[in-house]
C-alpha cells in the first residue's frame, strides 16, 4: 500500500470513529450541554484572571499583550479539545497494555494505533474545542492571518498532544505502569502552552522546544500569526510531522514486547 | 432499616444532635474517625507524591509568571516575595488540602451508599467532616513542608515576619479549610434534590480561584472588592494567606469574625440540609 493510500485509510478510520463516538455521545444530550457549558465557563475564569492581571500590570507580561495570551489560550484549549474529542484513548493506553485489552485492537484490520486513539470520545472536550472559537472570534476579530494559524495551532497542537501522549504510555511496554507519568506529561504542556514564553528562564525555554513541544504548539503559531515567515512555517510544519512520527514508531517499538494476556473483552 | 409508613426512613436517635450521649464520648468517636482516616492516608502515602509534583509546577508557573509581573517596588501592597508566599498558602490551602466531599456526597447520595453509612452509630456530616480532617492533616503536613521548601528557594523568607502571629494566621487558614468543606458538602448535599449538580462545584471552584487564590483580593477592581467581601468565597484562601503574609491586627479583627460567621452558616446549612434531604429519603432494599 503507498503512503497516500494509508493516509487516506487512516484518516477515513478516524471520520468513521468520530461519527460513531458522536452518535453515541448525542444520545445522552443534556449530559453533553451541560458538561459543554460547564467546561466553557471553567475556561472563561481565566479571562478574568488575565485581565485583573493586564489591568494591574500595564501593557504586556513575558514579551505577550492581553490578546497575544487570548490567542495562545484558545489555540490550547481547541488543541486540547480536538485531541480528546478524536483520540481520547490516549489517556488511557497504560491501562490497556497493562490489563491485555489490546489484544482487541491488535486483531483489526486496520492501524493499530488508530484504532487504540479513536476508540473514546470526551464530552467536555467539545466545551473546550468551542472555547477557543469564541475566543479567537471576541479578540483577534476579523484577522484572517490569526484565524489561519489558529486553524493550524489547533491541528498541530492536538497531534503533537496526542503525540506527547503515546510517548509517555508507551513507556509502560518498557518499565510498568506510567499512567502518573503520561497524565503529567499533558498536564506540564497545558501549563506551559497557556502562559507567555518569556515568563521562563532560558532552560525552561529548551524543554519547550523539545521535551515538551509547547513551542511548536502554540507560541511559533503566534509568532506567525504575528508576522508570518514562510521558512519559519514549513519548520513548525516538518517539526511537528517528525515529533508525530517518533512518538508512532516509538509506540510500535514497545508494541513488540507486548505480550497477551489472553483476556476476553467485549468491545460494544 | 426502619421506614415509616411512608416509606421514609427514620432517623435513629444517636443521628439527632444532641442526642443521648456526653460530649466528650461524641467528641472521642469522631477523633477515633480521624485518627482511622490520618492513618490510611499514611499508609498510602505514595498517592500524594503525584500531587506534591503538580504542587511544584503550579509554584514553579506562578513564580515566572509574577516574576515577570514584577519589575520591582510593590503592587497594590504586596512585594514580590509577599505574593509568591501568597500563593503557595493559597495553593496549599486549596489544591493541597482538597477533600473529595463533593463527589462523596454526590456518589453516596446518587448510588443510596448512603443507606448504609446510615447505619454507622454516628451523625453523617460529623462523620464525614472527621475522615476529612484526618486526610487534611497529612496533606497539610506534605504540602505545607514543600510550601516552605519551595517559598525559600525561590524568594527567601519573609523580611521581619513576626513568628509570634503564626498561630493565628494558622487559625485562619484552619477555619477556611472548615468553610471550604461545608460549603463543598452543602453542594453535594443538593444531589438529594438536583440530578445533575456538577455545574454547581465548577462554579464553585472558579470562584475560589478567582476570588483569592489565583491573586490577591486587592488586585482586583474596587467594585468587585467590595462585593467579593460579603461572600464567602475569599474567606477560603485569601483571607488566611494574606494574614499569613502581612499580619495586622485590625485585618485580623476584621477577617476573622466574618470567617467564624460563614464558617457557622455553611456548617447550619449543611445540616439543614441533611435533615431535609433525610425527610425524602427513600432505601429500597440492597
Amino acid at each position: 500500500m503507498s503512503n497516500g493510500h494509508k493516509l487516506h485509510s487512516i484518516f477515513t478510520l478516524i471520520g468513521l470513529y468520530f461519527r460513531v463516538n458522536l452518535a453515541s455521545a448525542m444520545e445522552y444530550r443534556s449530559a453533553f450541554m451541560l458538561q459543554v457549558f460547564g467546561m466553557v465557563l471553567s475556561n472563561g475564569s481565566f479571562v478574568f484572571f488575565w485581565w485583573v492581571a493586564f489591568s494591574q500590570i500595564g501593557a504586556r507580561i513575558g514579551g505577550y499583550d492581553f490578546t497575544d495570551v487570548m490567542f495562545i489560550w484558545a489555540v490550547t484549549s481547541s488543541a486540547f479539545g480536538t485531541a480528546n474529542i478524536l483520540f481520547a484513548n490516549m489517556n488511557h493506553i497504560s491501562r490497556l497494555i497493562i490489563s491485555g485489552e489490546l489484544d482487541t485492537f491488535l486483531l483489526q484490520p486496520k492501524s493499530v494505533l488508530t484504532s487504540v486513539l479513536c476508540a473514546r470520545t470526551s464530552l467536555s472536550a467539545w466545551g473546550d474545542l468551542l472555547y477557543g472559537f469564541l475566543l479567537i472570534a471576541l479578540t483577534q476579530g476579523a484577522d484572517g492571518r490569526a484565524w489561519l494559524m489558529f486553524f493550524c495551532g489547533l491541528v498541530i497542537g492536538a497531534l503533537l498532544m496526542t503525540a506527547v501522549a503515546v510517548t509517555a504510555h508507551t513507556l509502560t511496554f518498557y518499565v510498568g505502569d506510567a499512567s502518573t507519568l503520561a497524565g503529567m506529561s499533558v498536564e506540564f504542556i497545558v501549563n506551559f502552552c497557556i502562559y507567555p514564553k518569556g515568563i521562563y528562564a532560558g532552560w525552561v525555554q529548551v524543554l519547550m522546544a523539545t521535551l515538551i513541544p509547547a513551542t511548536f504548539m502554540v507560541h511559533l503559531p503566534l509568532q506567525l500569526a504575528r508576522q508570518f515567515d514562510l521558512l519559519l512555517f514549513a519548520g513548525l510544519l516538518a517539526a511537528s510531522a517528525a515529533y508525530c512520527s517518533l512518538a508512532g514508531f516509538f509506540f510500535y517499538r514497545g508494541l513488540r514486547r507486548y505480550e497477551s494476556g489472553n483476556l476476553i473483552v467485549t468491545r460494544l | 432499616m426502619p421506614a415509616n409508613p411512608q416509606g421514609q426512613v427514620a432517623v435513629p436517635d444517636h443521628k439527632r444532635w444532641g442526642a443521648d450521649r456526653g460530649p466528650v464520648l461524641k467528641l472521642g468517636k469522631y477523633l477515633a474517625i480521624a485518627k482511622i482516616n490520618l492513618h490510611q492516608a499514611i499508609v498510602y502515602r505514595s498517592n500524594v507524591l503525584g500531587g506534591l509534583l503538580f504542587y511544584a509546577l503550579f509554584i514553579f508557573v506562578f513564580f515566572s509568571l509574577w516574576r515577570a509581573i514584577y519589575h520591582g517596588g510593590e503592587v497594590q501592597g504586596y512585594s514580590l516575595r509577599q505574593v509568591v508566599w501568597y500563593l503557595c498558602i493559597t495553593e496549599l490551602l486549596v489544591f493541597g488540602c482538597r477533600t473529595p466531599v463533593f463527589t462523596q456526597m454526590n456518589e453516596d447520595i446518587k448510588t443510596g451508599a448512603l443507606a448504609y453509612q446510615l447505619i454507622r452509630p454516628c451523625h453523617y456530616v460529623a462523620y464525614q467532616f472527621a475522615g476529612a480532617v484526618g486526610r487534611m492533616v497529612f496533606n497539610l503536613v506534605c504540602f505545607g513542608i514543600l510550601a516552605v521548601v519551595l517559598g525559600m528557594v525561590m524568594v527567601g523568607p519573609l523580611p521581619d515576619y513576626a513568628l509570634t502571629k503564626l498561630p493565628l494566621g494558622i487559625l485562619s487558614a484552619c477555619l477556611g479549610l472548615v468553610i471550604n468543606f461545608f460549603l463543598l458538602m452543602c453542594l453535594g448535599l443538593t444531589a438529594f434534590r438536583l440530578e445533575e449538580n456538577g455545574a454547581f462545584y465548577l462554579v464553585y471552584q472558579k470562584l475560589v480561584f478567582m476570588l483569592g487564590m489565583f491573586i490577591p483580593l486587592e488586585f482586583l477592581p474596587g467594585w468587585l472588592q467590595r462585593i467579593a467581601r460579603w461572600l464567602p468565597f475569599p474567606y477560603v484562601a485569601w483571607a488566611p494567606a494574606r494574614l499569613l503574609v502581612a499580619f495586622s491586627w485590625p485585618l485580623f479583627w476584621q477577617i476573622l469574625p466574618l470567617q467564624v460567621f460563614w464558617a457557622a452558616i455553611a456548617i447550619g446549612l449543611s445540616l439543614l440540609l441533611y435533615r431535609q434531604g433525610m425527610r425524602g429519603l427513600q432505601a429500597n432494599g440492597g
